[in-house]
């Protein structure tokens, strides 16, 4: 059927901010269904909250709104648009949310708009559990036993009916939020209470436990013909009972037989055909018995999903774009092969690889949660390997995750004994393949790994192999190892820096001798098809083959090799692959050939359309190497994809890289604090006092002569790892007691902290002669609390022309005398007047995405350019100081409900796992917008709890006045209470968690709080004000940590009960209105 | 299994051809095999596709390159022997893991005595094949000199010097039996069939008797079946001038159902032409449009003869969408909606029925004057996907409207 031309605009929801459970992936496969919509002359009108995405940039769609995706958000986007159709299957659960919920409303129905892709009542059949339970039944499908509950005692009730162990699932939650399995009655109820709590509609469904299955995906499209293939079969290592984002998984499926795949396949086609999906993208998820083949369908999602971005990166087969085709009345035999381009899209992808995603983990960041892995998701990135072997696979992927582990090996694992470690095989985590591997390394035998773990004997006797080889090549030793061998070794997955620790030898000689022996990777192609038909396209990998056939093929135009940053961590995200995307973009205009180096399955770089060639590689100085060594590039850009290629830079530069923009030498100048220091000193810049302890006695020395607070920070973490901040000795004492091995090598940082200071984040481009400050952002959270965790506003709302001024000539000398070639972000701290610098970055910073959508001007585009040799001037950017007329306000994301048990305060260190913006004609406005993005419902009226520490009891009195002037109540705690009765503030004291009852824990309970004000008297305590804001998080109150919040906030009420919020396009609002420097 | 795991396997090589190498390890029975080279695309089915008769004669490459890991599996057979010549992998997993599995691949290669090599990157032979065509080559775990090793492939004999069929059909007749109710009576012409055909046939009620390729058409007809059945195969179809002969006395008596070698004998038998594809299509996602229903089928395909379509006959044009000429890419016609009909001199009108969307090449047909159809692939799959399992239906449902066509004649 072809084209439909019916429809002329077409709405698409974005996901919104990255948040675990629903990160970049919605960003690839909304970019690449914006493309495909505008590819065929459709309109598109796009809602995405996310200022990081790739999908926002206002060339992606014909209208964008960096909006809300709720109901009423996009309600008065319709109303606007009139959009003719609805596509709510590229957003993830938010969109599929916003549209059930636009349905419920009867928006859609008013305004005439007809939902493409999926119907609302298959999104129903596909999300609400006994609805699909019955669905199942219905083709003869079995489905986990399984009783839905409202309350705890019908909880317990269903239990007893189905046998414990049981696993709670809400429904209607992300990721699984709320889930988790319950093997006893305690532990049933406190789930339940939990889940009911986080479900929208306050369900949780009771389910038989099917511990110990093979968890099984399959990546399903069908058109409205009823056309199906299925484009990946993809299986967990892990058991069910782990979430599958949580999971290792591989693909394609690896322990069943044709005949038990091919079942699960006429399921999947009978269950997209039972549940309604017209035409798109779903995935089914299975759990096979693996002592009988049983099967249960486990559930199924009637849109692109995090697993279909990684069947897409895994086969080569855009899911997204041709569900998006289909969505508009392609049929699959109708869509050609990307890849093949002489084939069409209708057929299953047959690969000749093994490719192996590994989740990446937070846990350090969020003291006090248990790290066991659950049925509800708790990683925040991932990372995806491809080898021509499991084993391949599974060593690549590992050393890709960036935290260093070099292979199947962990010094922890080591220290355990066999009882512990029988334990820690027994437990899912993220470091089980670890326990595993150790486990091998003594020689327990594959079944008792196996009825331990549950883990498939298959993957267990792989990982077997690599142990044996390990034994091999640590007897032989490297001398012992000839041509034959190390390539085997290579064949393996092994990295020369594990092969180094096998032999007790140092990376650079293997390296070295591997080069004589003529042991080198070839390079190997992904086509979707095996092989059968010649590829057009450059989606590549590197491995080891006997015969050295390689598929590589020489560039016509000199090579830029770009390299990304990794799997997405706090503090390391989308913003960087957003910035690799768009130098993609750049240099490919500017005539270069662009080659992109990543790991990351969920990500734009990772499409093989965004470069001219893709090398789905880990990132590491031989894997970098390896590609530099088979490309040639006339330059290497590593100051865009974050801290990851940074950390390279100097090693490749010796090696004669030829590092493309700001040089090594300047990164360092930047990162070695003795240097930085004296070069402030030298231009006269002012910074806060620092100093260096290796010693309690030597910190407290410090503290004597720098005076409190202090900064404190190891010196060789980055990021705001295990950064806090300390006021008094007995705070120091016990920072530097727990702060971790301080010795000698690894010392504790202590820097003067700028209390109350107003804190900018500043990013600049610099040519080399010429700098253009792009954007200037006034964090709204003061000093101390992480850039990433810290609201900020474009343009700065309260700064005087004078200071913006400054700090703009100030970061001019910094970027000259730093020598930068590309961008820098200097970070400032503004008190009393007074211009300090906190630090500066010799790269792109995460703000760059959102200074370029607030501001107009594509940044990482411009750096690129100038990277390659162009001038500023010849890139014509607008003026710095030109006026804008609204502001944007960014705004960082909390992940506190996903780990539960840990503290809920901002501070130093960052913990927000992605951001949202707002804009509006004022600041309190599109601070109004952030919150309504992030979900926080902004309560118009009722009682708000205020508690603050005795630093804010000064502040709290105007912040308390304005909240009783708009007509809330206010319940203090003791010292709040006698502060706001001296200012004649009407309030109720309120007893804290410790003391008798009543206290706040009930007035809480009964629904009486709407939001609270609670600022931390100590940043370590583990008190009242701990379990107070636990239990904001777990009722879902809007809580307020600190003062400069607690403003923002109410400024934002105000202008909300003054007048609503109007959606903006990005193309009305560009500061050439309509047109975008490109 | 990588070379740090296991120390001292037997070296093997293959040879092809055009004078190519690959050095590996034997991980099957030791000796030495020549054959035609040809790769698999499946992911998994790795027994059915070693125990399909239709690979007699040739040396399997399969593209996925981790293969044994769930072991053998008793009910997977289709064939109670190994017919094909060699089989080539990447990795081969002695170790298996799978609840039915009662050996490992190896194991069984061993029994059956098949030579195998693994630690060839396949990929790159596979690219090899695609570039240069199905070729002779061979593997050897005697014979490790490259040179004189492509000299003796290329003094071996071709795939089509020699009748493949006689080498795997049953010797003497057998019945499989239905294990309810016996509905039709079939006689299967055995050219190397496939267990999951005769499982498909039974399925539905068919008691099948099994025959060999060479019996008369006379004894078959004496047996006065509901249904004849021509089955799969190996080898060149010029191979079988006396199953052909046979097919053409017993089409228009009864009716007659012919799955891929099966396909070229019903071809041969209308007086069409067999063509010998460059790589031919092996593996298990093989997108084939159906004409009738237009929807489109993820096939199973093994095979590097096809007919041509036009060689059946001219088009008649009233029935093929007012077209008159005969289309060299036969995709056009799905594209056009429309199933085109030729007038064939012996049999009258013949429909095309499928089409493959990779290339163009037809993939069934059906007689619309005497009770016959075709198709090129495997509805039986194994392995593969089932979308085309009404195949079996439609030959259960022409048996019954042909009964009853003779019943109230």
């Amino acid at each position: 059927m072809p084209r439909r031309n019916d429809i002329r605009k077409i709405l698409v929801l974005g996901s919104g901010p990255i948040v675990i459970g629903q990160a970049c992936e919605f960003d690839y496969s909304g970019t690449q269904a914006c493309r495909a919509l505008m590819g065929e002359g459709y309109e598109v009108v796009l809602v995405n909250s996310n200022p990081a995405t790739i999908m926002t940039d206002p060339t992606t769609a014909t209208r964008t709104y960096v909006e809300p995706i709720t109901a009423d958000s996009v309600e008065r986007i319709i109303e606007r648009e009139q959009p003719d159709a609805l596509l709510p299957n590229m957003g993830g659960q938010t969109a599929l949310n916003c549209a059930v919920e636009l349905h419920r409303r009867g928006v859609l129905d008013r305004y005439g708009i007809e939902v493409i892709g999926c119907d609302i009542v298959s999104i129903q059949t596909g999300e609400d559990r006994e609805l699909f339970a019955q669905a199942m039944r219905d083709i003869g499908l079995k489905v986990a036993e399984a009783r839905i509950a409202h309350t705890a005692h019908e909880a317990q009730v269903a239990a007893k009916e189905i046998g414990l162990p049981v696993v709670v699932r809400p429904s209607f939650t992300l990721g699984g939020a709320g889930g988790g399995m319950a093997r006893t009655t305690e532990e049933l109820d406190r789930i339940v209470a939990q889940g009911l709590d986080l479900s929208p509609v306050s369900e949780v469904l009771i389910e038989q436990s099917l511990e110990g299955w093979k968890e099984i995906e399959m990546e399903v499209m069908r058109d409205v013909f009823g056309n199906g293939i299925v484009v990946c079969s993809i299986e967990n290592l892990d058991p069910m009972g782990v979430h599958t984002g949580d999971s290792i998984t591989v693909a394609p499926c690896q322990t069943l037989s044709d005949v038990e795949l091919q079942r699960l396949r006429d399921y999947s086609l009978a269950v997209l055909d039972r549940v309604g999906v017209a035409c798109g993208g779903s995935n089914v998820q299975f759990a096979v018995n693996p002592s009988n083949g049983d099967v249960v369908v486990i559930e199924m999602n009637p849109r692109v999903s995090r697993s279909s971005a990684l069947a897409s990166k895994a086969t080569g087969f855009p899911i997204a774009k041709e569900a998006a085709l289909l969505a508009v009345g392609y049929t699959l035999d109708e869509i050609v092969n990307d890849i093949t381009r002489a084939t069409p899209a209708c057929f299953e992808p047959s690969i000749d690889y093994v490719v192996v995603k590994v989740p990446r983990f937070a846990f350090e960041k969020f003291r006090g949660t248990s790290e066991t892995l659950t049925t509800r998701m708790k990683s925040v990135g991932e990372a995806m390997a491809i080898g021509r072997t499991f084993e391949e696979a599974l060593q690549k992927v590992v050393r890709s995750l960036e935290d260093g582990h070099t292979g199947l090996v962990d010094q922890e694992a080591t220290l355990a004994d066999d009882a512990q470690l029988a334990e820690l095989v027994a437990r899912p985590t993220s470091h089980r393949v670890y326990h595993v591997a150790e486990a091998l390394r003594r020689g327990w035998p594959v079944e008792r790994i196996n009825e331990l773990s549950g883990i498939d004997p298959w993957f267990v006797h792989r990982m077997r192999d690599i142990i044996i080889a390990e034994n091999t090549i640590a007897a032989a030793g490297l001398e012992g190892l000839d041509a034959p061998h190390l390539l085997a070794a290579k064949q393996m997955g092994f990295c020369d820096a594990r092969i180094a620790e096998l032999c007790g030898q140092r990376e650079d000689v293997v390296r070295a001798i591997r080069r004589v022996l003529g042991v080198r990777p070839v390079v190997k192609t992904v086509d979707t098809c095996a092989g059968e038909f010649a590829a057009r396209t450059s989606y590549h990998y590197l491995t080891y083959e006997a015969g050295g056939s390689t598929e590589h093929k020489r560039a016509e135009r000199e090579r830029v090799l770009i390299l990304s940053a990794g799997p997405n961590r706090i503090g390391q995200g989308i913003e960087f692959d957003y910035c690799c995307v768009h130098a993609a973009y750049a240099l490919h205009d500017e005539g270069y050939e662009t080659v992109m180096l990543n790991c990351n399955p969920e990500t734009v770089s990772t499409d093989y359309d965004t470069s001219d060639r893709l090398y789905f590689e880990p990132l590491t100085f031989e894997d970098v190497m390896a590609v530099v060594e088979v490309e040639q590039p006339a330059g290497v850009i590593v100051t865009l994809g974050g801290q990851t290629p940074i950390n390279l830079a100097s090693r490749l530069k010796a090696e004669g890289v030829p590092i493309m923009g700001t040089q090594p030498e300047a990164i360092d100048l930047a990162e070695d604090r003795g240097r930085f220091s004296r070069l402030l000193d030298s231009l006269g810049i002012a910074y806060p006092t620092s100093s260096v302890a290796q010693t309690q006695e030597e910190a407290t020395q410090v503290a004597r002569t720098v005076g409190y607070p202090l900064l404190v920070r190891p010196s060789y973490v980055l990021g705001g790892r295990g950064m806090g901040i300390v006021y008094n000795d007995e705070e120091l004492a016990s920072y530097m007691e727990q702060a971790a091995n301080v010795t000698p090598d690894h010392p504790v940082y202590l820097d003067a902290f700028l209390e109350d200071a107003v804190e900018l984040d500043v990013d600049a481009l610099c040519d080399g002669s010429q700098v253009y400050v792009g954007a200037i952002l006034e964090h709204i959270e003061e000093c101390g609390i992480h850039s990433g965790d810290s609201a900020c506003c474009f343009p700065p709302f309260s700064l005087s022309a004078r200071i913006a001024s400054k700090v703009r000539n100030t970061t001019r000398r910094l970027a000259l005398a730093c020598d930068i070639c590309g961008l820098l972000n200097v970070q400032y701290a503004i008190r009393d007047e007074q211009v300090y610098v906190i630090e500066l970055n010799p790269r792109a910073s995460r703000t760059v995405p959102f200074d370029s959508k607030a501001s107009g001007v594509p940044l990482a585009k411009a750096a690129a350019r100038i990277m390659a040799g162009r001038t500023l001037a010849e890139l014509n950017l607008p003026p710095e100081d030109r006026a804008f007329g609204y502001f944007a306000v960014k705004e960082a994301v909390m992940p506190w409900a996903r780990f539960p048990g840990t503290d809920t305060t901002l501070g130093p260190e960052m913990k927000s796992t992605g951001e949202v913006m707002g804009l509006d004609r004022t600041f309190p406005l599109a601070y109004a917008k952030t919150r309504e993005a992030i979900d926080y419902r902004i309560p118009m009226e009722g009682t708000v709890f205020i508690s603050v520490n005795d630093r804010d009891k000064r502040s709290i009195g105007p912040v308390a006045l304005t909240l009783a002037n708009l007509g809330y109540s206010i319940v203090a705690t003791a010292g709040t209470a006698r502060v706001l009765d001296a200012a004649g503030i009407p309030c109720e004291r309120i007893n804290m968690v410790s003391e008798p009852r009543p206290n706040i824990v009930d007035a809480i309970e009964q629904g009486r709080i709407v939001f609270m004000i609670n600022t931390p008297g100590s940043h370590r305590s583990r008190g009242d004000g701990f379990r107070i804001r636990a239990m904001a998080v777990n009722h879902g109150i809007d809580l307020v940590t600190a003062m400069s919040g607690a403003t923002a906030l109410i400024q934002a009420i105000a202008a909300l009960r003054a007048g609503s919020l109007e959606p903006y396009a990005l193309q009305d609002v560009g500061p050439i209105k309509g047109e975008y420097p490109s | 299994m990588n070379l740090l795991v296991s120390e001292g396997r037997p070296p093997a090589l293959l040879a092809l051809e055009d004078g190519t190498t690959f050095a590996g390890w034997s991980a099957g029975a030791a000796g030495e095999t020549f054959g035609e080279v040809v790769f698999n695309t499946s992911m998994t089915g790795y027994q059915e596709i070693l125990s399909d008769p239709s690979y007699a004669g040739q040396i399997v490459t399969l593209t996925y390159p981790q293969v044994g890991n769930y072991g053998v599996c008793e009910q997977d057979f289709q064939a109670p022997r190994l017919h094909l010549r060699g089989l080539v992998v990447r990795d081969m997993c002695h170790t298996p893991s799978n609840w039915r599995a009662t050996a490992s691949l190896p194991e069984l290669l061993r029994s059956h005595e098949v030579v195998a090599i693994e630690g060839v990157d396949t990929r790159a032979l596979t690219l090899r094949i695609r570039g240069g065509g199905a070729m002779r080559a061979a593997i050897s775990t005697m014979d490790l000199d490259a040179n004189s090793l492509v000299a003796r492939v290329r003094q071996s004999p071709g795939i089509s010097d020699r009748n493949y069929v006689a080498d795997v059909s049953c010797g003497i007749p057998r019945t499989e039996r239905v294990q309810d109710r016996t509905r039709w009576h079939v006689v299967a012409y055995d050219c190397g069939i496939k267990q999951g055909i005769l499982d498909g046939l039974t399925a539905r009620g068919c008691e099948v008797r099994v025959v060999p390729w060479n019996t008369p058409a006379r004894d078959v007809l004496a047996f006065n079946p509901a249904g004849v059945f021509f089955s799969n195969g190996p080898g060149d179809p010029g191979q079988v001038w006396a199953t052909v002969e046979a097919a053409r006395e017993i089409m228009g008596k009864k009716p007659v159902f012919g799955i891929c070698l099966g396909n070229q004998i019903i071809t041969l038998a209308a007086g069409g032409r067999i063509e010998k594809l460059s790589f031919g299509h092996h593996g298990g996602n093989e997108p084939v449009a159906n004409l009738l229903t237009r929807r489109v089928e993820i096939t199973a395909q093994n095979h590097n003869f096809g007919m041509v379509f036009k060689s059946l006959g001219p088009l008649v044009p009233d029935e093929s969408g007012g077209f008159e000429e005969h289309e060299r890419d036969l995709r056009l016609w799905f594209r056009r909606g429309v199933a085109p009909v030729v007038r064939n001199p012996l049999w009258g009108r013949i429909q095309l029925t499928h089409v493959n969307l990779n290339d163009g090449t037809p993939e069934g047909m059906q007689f619309l004057d005497i009770p016959a159809f075709s198709c090129q692939y495997h509805p039986e799959a194994k392995p593969g996907p089932s979308d085309s399992s009404y195949f079996f239906d439609s030959f259960v449902q022409l048996m019954e409207e042909y009964e009853g066509r003779e019943t109230h004649a």
